[in-house]
């Protein structure tokens, strides 16, 4: 079974790779006859690495510890969901896993309206970029990742997940984000083909749809994976600013600018170039990511480790920004137009994609630092998380105040409803001069919460005010979506700056104040042989507030078979929409008191609430392509 | 054809936008920016002029201490490609559920006014992305059948 999983990715490989070379040749004679071929041809293609995937997925489920895959990411003990999971969980099969979901997209791709609607020379051009692009994925796999590697004789036991990876977040938040860089592949060489073959349709309207996909999957990767570091212990909250967090949040960044400014383009034909130079940039950045990751080229808080798919990865991204470069600067531009009044919703949509692409440009720079520094001296510097808060945050609070305003303006100028507009800054005043007040004394906090109350009016009010809005699905999607950030701004302003935190040790009955909180330690309580855990210590922390209770924290210890000499720990929380109560577990001490971290965490649940309805009420902005001739 | 008017305005803005932004960035480079360090470079800098850094290395079997409770510990910082070059952290805080001798560690802080001593404000063990960890009993199968 190992030579037949090789097989399908080599036959993958060298079908994608002549078929790239045939799409070109045909798009410089111009043989519309060769789209036949090429749509067949990546079908064909993409079965290898269908086949290829369902090999391995068998031999993980089976457990079949001669593919060196399965014997470093499997044991006998794991439970059968996680033995699922380590598809994506392991850096070959992750990489197939990209790969799978580029391959599947592009047999999609081809039976869409869209897809239909374009011009023969464009899809060509499409098709020689598309199958490059998988071809080269597939160049990784064959070569330097190879997920088919054979053990001989299989160990009769594989190395297991770490416990600290047997987690939710490890079974949505990997594939998310892979879904989310692959599905970028579309957009980004539908981009660079029209532009090359001059397309009439917009291909901005043609991969609309996909542009979004991937967005809401790149997004809701982030998010889960923020809440799988807040909900583990030892990481400091959700957000680090690590340089692996950051390398998925980066395209991110070039990905919602490109989705502002592709509304210009729809509406009004100009940023043409801009825009393909944009989605090209996000497609780059997604490999920039995983370049990031799998170099070694920083240090990170994760131990991905340095692999041979390092260089390839920067010599693609290389050559694509040459390519994407000599795309936008030597194309003809179909069009020229011009932008609308600078103080329009058209400017404050340029305004929003240049704060995003600053915001991007911010955190790689801070990102690689310490390589850019090894320029001029031979102790790399690095930044850390004030740079980021410091640089970042009054750029987070300035978009969210982007928004309060921006549906209150004429498309082209001016302000299209003024009482609407007053009513929102009255707020805002009113809702800065109150968070300060009350003692929220960092006043970057205070103007975002202050920008996110009014944001939340603003929304509030437009649809009040506007039926037509209230009847038109696609202004749920897009204020629905703004109205998710807005409250992951709330969260994220409260929770930062005030969250409070306490290391204790307590014995039994013994209590400690934590802000406006009393937390008793009620005892702890002991269980052997549960699942796959050998050992469980629960401990119980009664916590009331002006002397009511307002429930029981129960943070444990646990000790997995296969890691004898290791605990790990689950945290305890109290949920709640205002102060979340969070505490740890640390260690147990020979007189019989426990260590704990106890926390409190303002609001922070309207970030994990925002980010879903970010996601989920993106969909509603996807729209049916009408079919080539149909009438709408 | 463009408004010029339009085109001074978005110019303008622009300006104003990158000079606020290079402003930023300046005063978090100038500000903000720390050592980043592996042991061995560490060692050959004068420790008493480093200020805040962080360090990168692994923790040493000899020479640790944790506290009762898992509150604080003091260890020797091992550099990942020089063994013999070593460090002496002490740390108060909490420590992670990874950490123990040999797993590598990010330590944030700064030297003690002699420069033996880095006082560790933050440790943080790296994550397990990957499966290192393997029992004995498995090295042992692995190598009967290897």
């Amino acid at each position: 079974m190992h030579l037949t999983g090789y097989v399908g990715l080599l036959f993958s490989l060298l079908a994608f790779l002549f078929l790239a070379g045939f799409a070109g040749f045909a798009a410089w004679t111009r043989k519309e006859e060769a789209l036949t071929v090429l749509e067949r041809g990546q079908l064909i293609a993409a079965c290898g690495v269908i086949l290829s995937t369902l090999i391995l997925l068998v031999a993980l489920t089976t457990r079949d510890y001669s593919f060196r895959y399965v014997y470093n990411n499997v044991d006998n003990a794991l439970s059968f969901v996680y033995t699922l999971t380590a598809l994506w969980g392991g850096r070959e099969g992750s990489l197939l896993c990209w790969e799978l979901i580029i391959a599947l997209s592009g047999m999609i791709f081809v039976a869409t309206p869209g897809y239909k609607s374009l011009g023969s020379d464009t899809k060509l051009v499409f098709w020689m970029f598309f199958l490059t692009v998988q071809g080269f994925f597939l160049l990784l796999l064959t070569g330097w990742s190879n997920p088919f590697i054979e053990i001989v004789p299989a160990p009769g036991d594989g190395r297991g997940l770490n416990p600290l990876l047997r987690n939710p977040g490890m079974i949505f938040h990997p594939p998310l984000l892979f879904a989310g860089f692959a599905l970028y592949t579309i957009p980004a060489c539908a981009a660079l083909a029209s532009s090359i073959a001059g397309e009439k349709k917009s291909w901005i309207k043609v991969v609309r749809n996909w542009n979004i996909l991937s967005w809401v999957f790149l997004t809701a990767g982030i998010v889960l994976g923020a809440w799988w570091s807040y909900m583990e212990l030892g990481w400091g909250g959700y957000w680090a600013w690590d340089p692996v967090e950051n390398a998925s949040l980066i395209p991110w960044f070039a990905g919602t600018a490109v989705l502002h400014t592709a509304i210009i383009e729809s509406r009004r034909n100009a940023l043409q170039r801009t825009n393909v130079f944009l989605m090209s940039l996000t497609f780059i950045l997604c490999i920039f990511s995983t370049y990031l990751t799998r170099s070694g080229v920083i240090d990170s808080l994760h131990t991905f480790g340095a692999s041979g798919v390092a260089q390839p990865l920067f010599w693609s991204m290389a050559v694509t920004l040459v390519v994407t470069l000599m795309v936008v600067f030597l194309s003809e531009r179909q069009v020229q137009r011009s932008l609308s009044d600078f103080l329009s919703r058209q400017g404050l949509l340029v305004i929003t994609a240049w704060f995003l692409l600053a915001l991007g440009l911010v955190v790689t720079l801070g990102t690689m630092w310490p390589v850019i520094s090894r320029l001029w001296t031979v102790s790399p510097m690095g930044l850390d998380a004030h740079f980021y808060n410091r640089v970042c945050l009054p750029f987070m609070a300035l978009l969210v105040l982007l928004f309060c305003f921006c549906p209150w303006l004429g498309w082209k100028g001016g302000v299209r409803n003024m009482k609407g507009f007053i009513a929102v800054g009255v707020v805002l005043v009113v809702a800065f001069a109150g968070f300060y007040l009350s003692g929220m004394t960092n006043v970057l906090a205070a103007l975002t919460a202050a920008a996110a109350v009014a944001a939340l009016v603003s929304i509030g009010l437009l649809f009040a005010l506007y039926p037509a809005l209230r009847a038109m699905r696609q202004s749920w999607g897009a204020y629905g979506v703004h109205l998710g950030l807005v409250l992951l701004a709330l969260g994220v302003a409260f929770s930062g700056p005030y969250k409070t935190e306490r290391e204790v040790v307590l014995a039994q009955g013994e209590s400690v104040a934590i802000g406006e909180f009393t937390v008793t330690y009620a005892g702890l309580q002991e269980d052997r042989n549960v699942g796959d855990i050998v050992a469980r210590a629960t401990a119980t922390l009664a916590v009331s507030k002006d002397g009511r209770d307002v429930g029981v924290l129960k943070p444990d210890k646990r000790i997995y078979k296969n890691f004898p000499n290791q605990q790990f720990a689950e945290v305890g929380t109290i949920p709640s929409f205002g102060d979340e109560l969070y505490a740890t577990l640390l260690g147990l001490t020979e007189d019989n008191k426990a260590s704990f971290k106890i926390s409190v965490n303002p609001l922070v649940n309207w970030i994990w609430i925002g980010g879903t309805i970010m996601c989920l009420l993106a969909f509603l902005l996807l729209r049916r392509m009408p079919r080539p001739g149909e009438v709408r | 054809m463009a408004k010029k008017s339009n085109k001074i305005v978005y110019a303008v803005a622009l300006v104003l936008f990158l000079g606020g932004l290079s402003y930023l960035i300046f005063s978090g480079l100038t500000q903000d920016s720390v050592y980043f360090l592996n042991v061995t470079e560490a060692l050959a800098q004068d420790r008493a002029e480093i200020g805040n850094a962080r360090l990168f290395g692994k923790v040493s079997p000899r020479g640790l201490a944790i506290a009762d409770g898992k509150l604080g510990a003091d260890f020797n910082l091992v550099d990942k490609v020089q063994h013999d070059k070593t460090l002496r952290v002490e740390y108060k805080g909490a420590l992670p559920d990874t950490f123990k001798p040999d797993v590598e560690v990010i330590v944030e802080g700064r030297f003690s006014t002699d420069g033996q001593v880095f006082m560790a404000k933050t440790l943080v063990t790296k994550c397990p992305s990957k499966y290192e960890e393997k029992s004995k009993q498995m090295d042992a199968q692995q190598g009967q059948a290897g």
